[in-house]
């Protein structure tokens, strides 16, 4: 038998070897190989494979097969070198084309962040495709609502009776509720909530000590998190079974630690006590009618939702013999709520992902307007390198190469644009965040790294095919005897551009002056009651006893720089819960409408200064006013009662009669219609204590109030709020979205006009002899500047016609999501145009001035 | 002068190419060096000695017949050229004339 080498290590030699080694080398291997084969065939083997890898040197290495018989190396070269020319001898366009390409790729960068993080909100959970919330489509006299809130009974229904759903848990999260906890006499307030025992097996919030399945089994129990625990007791050791005090008033058995829920997590919970401990002692939540707690529900794999929703549509009816016949539980995909958060009329109308849309698209906006710079300005410059392309042409270079060189200066020149822009991130991170709220960060991973070469070979294919399809197609003979091809459409792609670019800006400045407009109008609008100054204590601990709220309120009004004071339930920023118990002669027994309730103490609406249409408010001088209700103008007129005062209606089985008719005041967000409301007497429902404070002295008031506090309810802490500061929050996203947008509209009305002001030098400089002979022929400073400043004139025109149809639908659009709005002025439109032509004006003016006072001497001399 | 210098090892090939005239191939110089070093040496160690000092001109090389063996592959057979001679003789000399620079030095003690 002929002894044969391993084949591998053989063909692996051949690979790497080069051609005039390979003999030599084989050769020797193989006899050494034959010679051991004869003692030791296993040993002969092993020694060939050994000094085939020591021959793996670089002395015998085959050069790479592209480069040995090609010059792309060299190519790569040359064309670095010649973007490096071209870069050094045209700086002006170099830098505007640096500027603009690193501020818009950095805006492309932030914006990626903030979108990416915006998409991961929630999607960390592993069982997330089969989390589902549950939520009810209301039906109203005045179209359907859509609420998260949903009955008591309802997880256990759904896992009895549907065969889809696997686990479902009822909880508290919606609320945030933040309560006491003590150990040891340290008071620390935290965020805490119910939930169902499985909670932490369907989602992933990491339980660190106990078992997920287990820790919520006991009434008694509670889940802190890591730093709820480190505040607590300093330690996270040891700490299972130990007591908890809670609200001063009951001891909790810690039975689990958990990881503290990621900021990627939209339900924020410090600490879990078990569900079946709120069910066991409020009787509201043990029956169909009332709602409050959510639902979440994780289905069985591979169900279909859409079959499923059919069979949850009657349920609520069922279970209450059709009493609740107006509400529609439904199921929807958790991790989708963030972004979709909005119903309109019983259908998903969009939400937050309205905000990751309008970025996503400003970016795109400012890439392609600084891709637009790149382009005017390459294409531009295309005349004075018309002869570098008629050489090289006569040379034989053929039009693959010349797009080959063109489109890597363009890639070149994203490079050095990138590196610029991931230092401006890196610069501009921190203020970023505090705008946005966010916690991003710059992490340099794989994602990241993919996302930038992405985002650069984007950018560098966009700005760059243009001129380098554009720059080789030129014919060599014409373009060496000076005759310049298709000027008239090189103009006209030119000038499309440019249009195309400010009609993007002019959309954004438009945009942005809309969104600003209604934010403002939304802020100093007339509220319909007087926020200013209110400090809003929320009663917990012993002020929730009636009569220690009343001495508390007693003495609050009596402290320095207090005015008045006095009690709500409501909190004025939003719905806080309504009841369709109202009954009125002539009401359809099926409506199911909702009146905003609202409990409050005397002399509440006189101070928050809401205004009385009609009647009075309550009063201690008419005494027995517990069996009086006001309402505001919208109930009346949705009741449809005429001299409403003295008339009676039926709350909830007791009869009440009118004593007041309110002005229409704005509790909700500005996106919804004022609705229904009423007011009745109720102190002990009031839980919010309202302080109006004299201006100016807030601080001494606040400080009066903590001392009272710390008297009247040891033990708890002063939990208040100024009352204009909870209504800015209702707008903060909207708020967030404004600045943000004004920032980045600035920067592409910015980029935009650096590419004018590129252009117009370089037509300046093309036309240098015409202005020079105009001039010498009597032409004055002023006619040359109109000459020059016509033409981007009309250019900057054309782009406000085409603007501003796409502007006023945008608005409008994104206007009527909002019930109270800004109506949508000529002057808004004209304002912004206005803007535009004169920002274009001084761009261009700032050129055409220099021009138009040069020495014709000077530019005509040489020819 | 990198040209021009000889490594150790390098020195020792060169000395088994002469001394093996016109037989001198890879396998061979391994056997005779391990013989007179009585310590393994490394093939392809050889094969980057053979194959730099070629490069500088201290030896040349032809291929020899294709035989059953190897695999069916040629030997490459080394001899040493004229400069190669020279490189080995200044060699020998230096290192004589230091070596004769050595007193007697008594290793009694």
């Amino acid at each position: 038998m002929i002894p044969e080498p391993p084949r591998r290590a053989l063909s692996f030699l051949r690979w790497f070897c080069r051609e005039d080694c390979i003999e030599e080398i084989e050769g020797d291997l193989v006899e050494l190989f034959e010679m051991m084969w004869l003692d030791n065939p296993a040993r002969a083997k092993r020694q060939f494979i050994w000094r085939v890898l020591l021959s793996f040197h670089p002395e015998f290495l085959r050069s790479p097969a592209k480069l040995r018989n090609s010059n792309l190396k060299s190519m790569i070269q040359h064309n670095i070198l010649m973007s490096y020319r071209s870069f050094k001898r045209y700086k002006s366009s170099f830098l505007i084309n640096l500027f603009g390409l690193s501020t818009g790729l950095a805006c492309v960068l932030l914006i990626w962040l903030w979108v990416s993080d915006e998409l991961s909100i929630d999607k960390f959970h592993a069982n997330d495709a089969q989390l589902y919330e549950v939520m009810e489509h209301v039906t109203q006299a005045n179209g359907m609502i859509t609420r998260y809130t949903t009955p008591g009974p309802m997880s256990v229904a759904l896992v009895e009776e549907f065969p889809e759903i696997e686990k479902a848990v009822t909880t508290t999260s919606l609320w945030e509720q933040r309560f006491v906890l003590t150990v040891n006499n340290n008071d620390i307030t935290a965020t805490g909530m119910y939930a169902d025992p499985d909670f932490f097996t369907m989602f992933s919030y990491d339980i660190l000590q106990g078992s997920a399945a287990e820790v919520l089994k006991d009434k008694q129990a509670i889940v802190l998190s890591e730093r709820l625990a480190m505040s607590l007791f300093g330690t996270t050791e040891n700490l299972i079974g130990k007591a908890v005090q809670w609200e001063h008033e009951r001891d909790f058995l810690i039975s689990g630690i958990m990881k503290q829920p990621p900021t990627h997590s939209s339900l924020n919970f410090d600490f879990v006590m078990s569900f079946e401990l709120f069910r066991a002692e409020n009787e509201w939540v043990r029956n169909w009618f009332n709602t409050a707690a959510t639902t979440y529900v994780q289905i069985k794999e591979g169900t279909d939702v859409a079959a499923l929703n059919e069979k949850l549509f009657d349920l609520v009816r069922v279970k209450t013999e059709n009493q609740a016949d107006h509400r529609s539980p439904f199921v929807t995909k958790f991790s989708d709520l963030y972004l979709y958060n909005r119903y309109e009329n019983g259908v998903q109308a969009g939400g937050r992902i309205d905000y990751v849309t309008l970025f996503s698209v400003i970016a795109i906006f400012i890439l392609l307007i600084a891709c637009i710079n790149f382009m005017n300005l390459s294409t531009a410059q295309a005349s004075r390198r018309l002869k570098e392309v008629g050489v090289k042409k006569a040379m034989g270079a053929n039009r693959s190469t010349l797009i080959f060189q063109y489109l890597s200066e363009s890639i070149c020149i994203v490079l050095i644009s990138m590196v610029v822009s991931l230092l401006i991130v890196i610069l501009f991170l921190p203020k970023f965040n505090q705008i946005t709220g966010k916690e991003l960060q710059l992490v340099f991973d794989i994602q990241l790294f993919l996302s930038v070469v992405a985002i650069m070979l984007f950018t560098g294919i966009v700005a760059g095919s243009y001129p380098a399809f554009y720059l080789s197609a030129f014919n060599p003979v014409k373009v060496l005897k000076g005759k310049l091809s298709n000027l008239k459409g090189e103009q006209w792609a030119r000038k499309g551009l440019v249009v195309f670019q400010f009609a993007l800006s002019i959309t954004l400045i438009v945009a942005v002056w809309v969104v600003y407009q209604q934010i403002d109008y939304a802020q100093t609008k007339n509220l319909g009651y007087d926020q200013e100054n209110v400090i809003r204590v929320r009663k917990n601990g012993d002020l929730e006893r009636a009569e220690r709220a009343e001495t508390f309120i007693q003495e609050v009004k009596k402290l320095p720089g207090v005015l008045e004071a006095s009690a709500l339930s409501h909190n004025l920023t939003g719905h806080n819960g309504g009841t369709y118990g109202v009954e009125w002669p002539g009401k359809d027994p099926n409506d199911r409408t909702e009146f905003e309730r609202v409990a409050a103490d005397y002399g509440a609406i006189e101070l928050l200064n809401i205004k009385m249409k009609e009647g009075r408010p309550f009063d201690r001088s008419f005494g027995a006013d517990s069996s009086k209700i006001i309402f505001n103008e919208a109930a009346i007129e949705f009741m449809g009662i005429e001299d409403p005062i003295g008339k009676k209606v039926v709350l909830w089985g007791n009869e009440r009669e009118i004593i007041g008719v309110m002005e229409d005041f704005h509790f909700d967000s500005f996106r919804e219609e004022v609705k229904p409301l009423f007011i009745a007497l109720n102190p002990e429902w009031a839980f919010n204590i309202l302080v109006r404070v004299e201006e100016g002295r807030t601080k001494e008031a606040i400080a009066g109030l903590d001392q009272l506090h710390a008297e009247l309810n040891a033990g708890y802490q002063l939990d208040f709020h100024f009352m204009d500061e909870s209504f800015d929050i209702l707008y903060a996203s909207e708020q967030r979205v404004s600045l943000l947008s004004r920032y980045f509209a600035g920067l592409a009305v910015i980029i935009s006009c650096l590419g004018l002001f590129g252009l117009a030098a370089f037509t300046a400089e093309r036309r240098i002899k015409e202005i020079g002979i105009r001039k010498i022929l009597g032409s004055s400073e002023w006619s040359i500047i109109y000459l020059l400043g016509k033409d981007f004139t009309s250019m900057v025109l054309i782009a406000i016609l085409i603007a501003l149809p796409p502007s006023y639908l945008l608005s409008r659009e994104w206007l009527n999501s909002f019930e109270y709005r800004i109506e949508l002025e000529w002057w808004l439109f004209a304002g912004s145009a206005a803007v535009a032509l004169l920002i274009a004006w001084i761009t261009v003016s700032l050129q055409t001035m220099k021009v138009s006072r040069v020495n014709p001497v000077i530019c005509i001399k040489d020819e | 002068m990198s040209e021009q210098s000889l490594g150790e090892f390098e020195e020792l090939v060169l000395l088994m190419v002469a001394a093996y005239h016109q037989q001198a191939y890879g396998v061979l110089i391994l056997e005779k060096l391990e013989e007179k070093l009585g310590r393994k040496v490394n093939i392809s160690a050889i094969h980057v000695a053979l194959k730099r000092m070629e490069k500088k001109g201290f030896v040349d090389s032809n291929y020899g017949g294709i035989t059953g063996e190897r695999g069916g592959r040629r030997k490459k057979f080394y001899v040493i050229t004229a400069l190669g001679k020279r490189m080995l003789d200044q060699q020998y000399s230096i290192r004589t004339s230091i070596y004769q620079e050595i007193p007697n030095i008594s290793f009694n003690s």
